[in-house]
């Protein structure tokens, strides 16, 4: 019996991922003998592949809990999660999921939501260029519609809300020596990139409730007396400029709702 | 409130915003990026430039692929750092 070539790959690759499985078929040494000690190595590479892979799109997570911990953790994750894609920047999109699960990581409570800013900070690099929403465009709405508009995100933009200063954390490993994180607090980030660089900012508390509303598809009145409930100085001007000038934003449009 | 009332507020609260930025003529990009400064806090190393997993050829064996059994504790600076008492754990973990 022949194999066809798609067989025989689909063959290695199943035995490369798993270890309990015979070597696949036609494996042989100068000797005449497969030796599953060489087999071995490549199914060593692909973990030790995927771990890396894993410690560069998570260098915060790693510094916060140790590379020991980290490539342990990471290669437990990789037994169960191989790449969906060979676009590895895509690896370990539910890696903080996973570490939300974790229960060696439960102590260090905080760590699922850094690696959230990391796969939203990978994201917002990765994703496609656009303009964003300019101020001009913004004092072109007619007053009486403003409340009554939805958003349209940057492609960009991603937000990080969390019971832990987690966008403190982060910045606070940016450097070779860890800074101090001041008070320990609720922190809502946005990250987004409106030109080049990925940007990184603490939003006002009410200020998260607003953006996370506009991004659940919920009209600027909506999203401004959901942010007025959390927070009683939210000012809606000034979020809304301020979110408008970071590049969270690219269009507005009427709701589904409106007759216009 | 009710919506006429909110529509107002909002309205009210946006274009005082505009004005007091000052921005009635669209922005040069440039500007943008010094008055932006403004708003929420900005963070260190947001200007990172990794281009993320993928691009380096990793994967050199150690042969250790089976003895892989969980049994790390957190050992990073979530233990050191200086967060008002909130540092991570060292509890050991039974794997």
């Amino acid at each position: 019996m022949t194999m066809t070539f798609q067989d025989s790959q689909n063959a290695f690759a199943s035995a490369l991922l798993h270890p309990d499985l015979p070597l696949p078929h036609g494996i042989t040494t100068a000797r005449g003998t497969a030796d599953p000690l060489r087999f071995a190595i490549y199914r060593n590479n692909v973990h030790v592949s995927l771990t890396m892979a894993l410690a560069q799109r998570f260098p915060v997570t790693q510094r916060l809990v140790g590379s020991d911990f980290f490539t342990g953790m990471a290669r437990v994750y990789a037994a169960d999660h191989k790449p969906a894609s060979p676009l590895m920047m895509h690896y370990g999109d539910d890696f903080p999921a996973f570490i939300a699960a974790f229960p060696p990581a439960a102590s260090v409570a905080y760590l699922a939501d850094v690696a959230q800013i990391e796969v939203a900070w990978s994201e917002a690099y990765h994703a496609a260029d656009g303009p964003p929403l300019e101020i001009a465009q913004l004092a072109a709405i007619a007053p009486e519609r403003i409340a009554d508009l939805v958003v349209i995100p940057h492609l960009s933009t991603r937000l990080v809300r969390s019971d832990f200063p987690v966008g403190s954390i982060w910045s606070a490993h940016q450097d070779e020596t860890v800074m101090p994180v001041g008070e320990w607090r609720a922190e809502a980030v946005l990250i987004v990139r409106p030109e080049m660089q990925v940007e990184i900012r603490i939003l006002p508390e009410g200020d998260g409730e607003f953006l996370a509303c506009l991004l659940g598809g919920a009209t600027l009145g909506d999203a401004a007396e959901a942010a007025f409930a959390v927070a009683a100085d939210f000012d809606f001007g000034s979020a809304l400029t301020g979110l408008t000038m970071l590049g969270a934003f690219s269009a507005f449009e009427p709701s589904e709702g409106e007759v216009s | 409130m009710n919506r006429s009332t909110l529509t107002l507020a909002l309205a009210g609260s946006l274009a005082s915003a505009i004005a007091s930025t000052a921005f009635a003529a669209p922005l040069a990009p440039e500007k943008m990026v010094g008055n932006e400064k403004c708003y929420g806090i900005a963070l260190k190393g947001q200007n990172d430039c990794a281009a993320g997993p993928g691009t380096t050829c990793a994967g050199t064996s150690t042969m250790d692929y089976q003895g892989n059994a969980w049994k790390a504790v957190p050992a990073g600076t979530c233990v050191s750092m200086n967060v008002n008492g909130h540092k991570g754990m060292l509890a050991p973990v039974k794997s």
